[in-house]
């Protein structure tokens, strides 16, 4: 079976010549289908940068990134779209939904990114399954951070992607609320056979996954 | 743009657009509002335009009064030819000529008289008041009756049934004539009336005097073969040069062009309304797409691509443009009844609203294009927006997109909205020209703002608190700056440079023209009286200033054996003096406020040779030089002349003043009659009246009475021409007020900073008067500039009339566009006096 995420030899530098911040430093390593990770490490390591990287939202430097075995390396901005579309959610620490959509709008928005249309139920439904059955027409002001939490992990499931990726998810919560989230999350992922890659600093969560990646300095240790 | 034609993706953009519109409409109300006025200016012009062009087209005949009209002049055809006329349809023949009404008590008035016979008018009706008066002029009667129209009835203070005096007959006032179907002149902004061929047989009204003309009109028995007949009809009056054929759509030609330019006039100003509101559309979509950053990111994140974020935004806009074109175009169509309305009724037109899809296109094509123009640069800015930056949680604004490929794009687009404009004018030259200044001064006025801020930086450094923060806001990144330099800037030049010009106009004809211009002017005088007329004025008033100059008719036919068709375009300046009927003058002596510039006068007394004197600045724009021969044709003469002098000729004092003067020992053999003009200490009208009573073949135009209905005129058009400039104006503030309603949260956080520093509310206000008194300052400066180099130019160049500033019309403006905009300025911020704490702290 070929990995989910395969980065070979990638390296991420901001800034140019001189002033260049060397921030990935020939990394390799990789994700297999439905394993789970977590990747830790000390503020300013280079997690997020990973993350990005595989989202396709930041170019790699140097290296080799394939996602379901696609080089997406080089890749033009619509296609990078189409890669993260087909195969990708993303949970972000400040949640970030669309302030003017409702949570089903938000969730649906997933689903309309791949042309499926009239879904609201699917996103309905989902919305249910994380106990969201009475917020449906809320917009995101009116949720609590735990709630919104939710909307933006459903719509990074909806599509059923092949995988997600979670920067510090929980960061922003309460430990109640982020163990409920973990939970919903971790069950969510086995349930569909998705890949999981979750930045955190929390060893209880750590310790959840199939295994834990460790980045020290822009290098995997 | 590829994407609205994917049917799912279309979908989905529409769905997206109808709800974000639906949620978010508030802010693009600027999009909505500056993009309807400007359609509906735009709208309003093609409208009235199209009407107006059309009811003269749908009454060409009625506007001619015939199918053909034949002009003989002073002459009236043979009765061989008017017979063979009658054999083709219906004839009626008019007089027309100029002479003076009178009445007991009242100075007389002149006027244009039309004599008509009872088949006149054969196409259309002479309206009246009573209705039946228009038949009541061919009763056969003692005493004749006239009609008259509403102007003499005020001047003369006439009512039905009064008599007046016609050349020394009494006649009869029948009614009042409102309308004739041709748009004379007179009838509509002078003096006219009507009377009958018979009385003006029988009483021998004949004045002589060239300024008479013979009408005949024609209406063919057989509509079929209208171009055969027309063409007959004009082999038989071939034998003389001066008779002059007309076909219905040729009498309105010269009031299609008079409408057609002033519509391009109101085109090109709307479309600079428009590209002012595009301005503040560019401004709105850049600040909603920062606004709407986080969104943006998050519908990357999640794998909609940037071009279907930005055809999501530009199908809002194209959405709102559909809308407002629309409207504006509906409105539009219904805007002729409403000139119905301001239109003076004499002009007898009744405009009719009409619908066609291709006016509203035109009108959408020319939005479409302003719109592309102004949002390119602003959606293209989300292709800068990283979806990265949600992992970081940090924001950059981003700005206006001026990627080489949006570069060329917009060169095209512009290019392709000035080349519709200019292909469908006449005035090519001009167009491309307004549009030339007018990208320039939008250039001028962004270097201005950017000039501003960096005399800000260097220049000027004042220790003042108020104006540190004046400093700071100028030189910001969001700064106001630019986008009020450039809105209100390109307002003010066009209020100021069309008020320059409307001004000098005015002011010419009230105060230059009246000082310099005889009170009288003699027209037609029979040489058999003018020696008598002369000493009689002479001993009406001994101090009188009276000058009469013998005048004959002449036309232009060759240069050095060229003709004059071959050596001159239609569009030289000077065309006129070598077109048509020229009225030429002698004189023995040269005159003395005609300064002889080039060549010399000539020896007295050649009989045999024609010598001319040239107007310099016809001359020269013709070509001419000393020693040219010049061939004219007088009275069916050729005869050639050799050029020996040039004059300056100011025709601005309305006195007799020639393009043409030859030498007096050769005129003597011509036929002839005489102009004058008389300045007298003593009211011109008693003279007139004492005059016209013992002369009363004489007839004498009131120059205050001329002058008067211009400036009427000209006063409509100056109302008009101020009130589309302020709509540009409008605009511009509608503009700028967005533009601070945007800025209000940076404000408002930046004001809550100085309070929190312990700055006071005087000295925040000090320092936004500050910062609007630097900005709007450098801003007249420069809009001064450029109006005044404009406006002189149009006055000195275009008009030929000497400039003059009007130091009060000029502070008028600019103050009260300041003291309106800082008005608005201060409204649209007033949230930012009060800034509260408590949000600032809930990050919110
Ligand atoms: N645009 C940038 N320019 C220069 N350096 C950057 C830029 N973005 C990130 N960095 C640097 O890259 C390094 C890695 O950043 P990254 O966000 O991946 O760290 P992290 O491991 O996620 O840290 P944290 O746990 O604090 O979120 C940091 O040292 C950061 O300063
Ligand atoms: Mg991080």
């Amino acid at each position: 079976m070929s990995a989910a995420i395969q980065f070979n030899n990638v390296s991420l530098s901001y800034g140019i010549k001189d002033d260049a911040v060397e921030v990935l430093k020939a990394i390799n390593f990789s994700v297999e289908s439905e394993e789970v990770i977590s990747i830790v490490g000390p503020s300013g390591s280079g997690k997020t940068s990973i993350i990005m990287l595989a989202s396709g939202l930041e170019t790699a430097t140097k290296g080799s990134i394939k996602i379901n075995s696609q080089e997406i390396v080089g890749l033009k901005e619509n296609e990078l779209s189409e890669v993260r579309r087909k195969n990708i959610g993303i949970v972000f620490q400040s949640f970030y939904l669309i302030p003017n959509l409702t949570a089903v709008e938000n969730v649906s928005l997933s689903l309309e990114a791949n042309q499926q249309f009239n879904l609201e139920k699917d996103a309905e439904n989902l919305l249910d399954e994380f106990g969201l059955s009475h917020r449906f027409h809320h917009l995101p002001s009116e949720l609590s951070g735990g709630e919104q939490q939710r909307v933006a992990i459903a719509r990074a499931l909806i599509n059923k992607p092949k995988i997600i990726l979670a920067d510090e998810p929980t960061g922003n919560l309460d430990s109640a609320n982020s163990d409920s989230m973990m939970d919903l999350l971790f069950d969510y992922t086995k349930k569909s056979q998705t890949s999981l890659v979750i930045v955190t600093h929390d060893n209880s969560i750590a310790n959840r996954c199939d295994r834990i990646v460790e980045i020290r300095d822009g290098e995997i240790v | 743009m590829a994407r609205l034609f994917n049917f799912n993706q279309f979908k989905l953009i529409n769905k997206y657009a109808l709800r974000d519109f639906s949620r978010s409409y508030k802010k693009l109300w600027v999009i909505t509002s500056t993009l309807f006025v400007s359609l509906l200016l735009l709208s309003l012009t093609f409208s009235v335009k199209e009407a107006l062009n059309s009811e003269i087209e749908n009454n060409s005949k009625e506007l001619l009064g015939g199918d053909f009209q034949v002009t003989s002049g002073i002459d009236p055809l043979p009765d061989e030819i008017i017979d063979q006329f009658k054999a083709l349809g219906e004839v009626s023949s008019t007089i027309e000529f100029a002479t003076m009404l009178s009445k007991e008590g009242e100075s007389p008035v002149f006027t244009e008289l039309r004599a008509v016979d009872n088949r006149y008018p054969l196409y259309g009706a002479i309206e009246t008041r009573p209705q039946i008066a228009s038949e009541r002029i061919f009763v056969r009667s003692e005493k004749p009756s006239v009609l008259i129209n509403e102007s003499i009835q005020k001047l003369l203070k006439l009512n039905l049934g009064d008599d007046v005096v016609i050349m020394g007959q009494q006649f009869e006032v029948a009614g009042l004539v409102s309308s004739v179907p041709d748009l004379v002149e007179s009838a509509v902004f002078g003096e006219f009336a009507i009377i009958s061929m018979e009385s003006y047989e029988k009483f021998g009204l004949n004045s002589g005097g060239s300024f008479l003309d013979h009408e005949y009109r024609i209406k063919f028995n057989n509509s079929n073969q209208v171009e055969e007949q027309e063409e007959f009809l004009r082999s038989i009056v071939a034998y003389d040069d001066s008779i002059e054929t007309l076909l219905p759509g040729e009498s309105g030609q010269s009031l299609s062009r008079v409408i057609d330019n002033f519509s391009n006039f109101l085109n090109l100003v709307s479309v600079s309304a428009m590209v002012i509101a595009g301005i503040g559309i560019s401004n709105t979509l850049l600040s909603f797409v920062n606004q709407n950053n986080t969104s943006v990111a998050v519908k990357k994140s999640i794998g909609f691509s940037s071009s279907f974020i930005q055809t999501m935004y530009f199908y809002e806009i194209l959405l709102i443009l559909i809308l407002t074109s629309v409207i504006a175009y509906l409105i539009g169509v219904f805007s002729p009844l409403l000139a119905n309305e301001l239109l003076p009724k004499t002009l007898g037109i009744d405009l009719k609203p009409t619908f066609s899809f291709l006016g509203f296109l035109n009108i959408f094509f020319i939005g479409l294009l302003v719109v592309l123009i102004f949002s390119i640069p602003s959606l293209y800015s989300i292709s800068e927006i990283k979806a990265g930056a949600l992992f970081r949680n940090t924001f950059n604004p981003v700005s206006l997109n001026f990627s080489l490929k949006n570069i060329l794009l917009l060169i095209v687009l512009i290019v392709v909205l000035v080349a519709y404009f200019v292909f469908q004018t006449e005035q090519k030259f001009y167009t491309v020209l307004y549009f030339v200044a007018f990208f320039v001064t939008i250039f001028i006025f962004y270097g201005v703002s950017k000039l501003l801020i960096l005399l800000m930086k260097n220049v000027y450094k004042f220790s003042n608190n108020s104006y540190r923060i004046a400093y700071r806001n100028i030189v910001a990144k969001k700064s106001l700056a630019p986008i009020m330099t450039i809105s209100l800037g390109i307002g003010l030049t066009l209020l100021l440079t069309l008020s320059f010009v409307a001004n000098n106009l005015k002011k010419e004809i009230s105060d230059s023209i009246p000082s310099m211009a005889p009170d009288l002017f003699f027209v037609g005088i029979d040489r058999d009286i003018q020696s008598n007329l002369e000493s009689f004025i002479k001993g009406v008033d001994p101090n009188v200033e009276l000058e009469f100059s013998p005048m004959a008719s002449a036309s232009f036919i060759s240069l050095n054996g060229i003709p004059i068709e071959e050596v001159v375009s239609e569009s030289n300046r000077s065309a006129w003096v070598v077109e048509g009927d020229r009225r030429i003058s002698w004189s023995e002596k040269p005159k003395p406020d005609n300064p002889i510039i080039e060549g010399e006068w000539w020896e007295l007394g050649n009989e045999n040779e024609m010598f001319i004197s040239m107007d310099s600045r016809a001359a020269y724009d013709l070509g001419m030089k000393i020693n040219d021969k010049i061939t004219l044709n007088i009275l069916g003469r050729d005869v050639t002349g050799v050029v020996k002098n040039f004059r300056e000729v100011d025709y601005r004092d309305i006195s007799i003043n020639f393009a043409i003067i030859i030498n007096k020992a050769f005129a003597n053999k011509l036929p002839y009659e005489y102009v004058g003009t008389l300045k007298s200490e003593l009211s011109s009208s008693d003279i007139l009246a004492k005059v016209v009573e013992k002369f009363p073949n004489v007839s004498a135009i009131k120059i205050d009475r001329i002058l008067s209905q211009v400036s009427d005129v000209l006063n409509k058009v100056f109302i008009a021409v101020t009130a589309i400039s302020l709509i540009v104006i409008v605009i511009g503030l509608i503009v700028i007020v967005s533009a601070v309603l945007v800025q209000t949260t940076f404000r408002r956080y930046n004001n809550l900073i100085y309070k929190i520093l312990g700055v006071d509310f005087p000295t925040i206000l000090k320092a936004m008067t500050m910062e609007f008194a630097v900005i709007y300052g450098t801003l007249i400066f420069f809009a001064l500039t450029v109006a005044v180099i404009s406006s002189y130019l149009v006055v000195e160049n275009t008009l030929q009339l000497s400039w003059q500033f009007d130091l009060g019309l000029t502070l008028w403006i600019l103050v009260s566009t300041a003291l309106v905009s800082f008005i608005l300025i201060l409204l649209a911020n007033r949230s930012i006096f009060s800034p509260k704490v408590y949000p600032l702290i809930r990050n919110e």
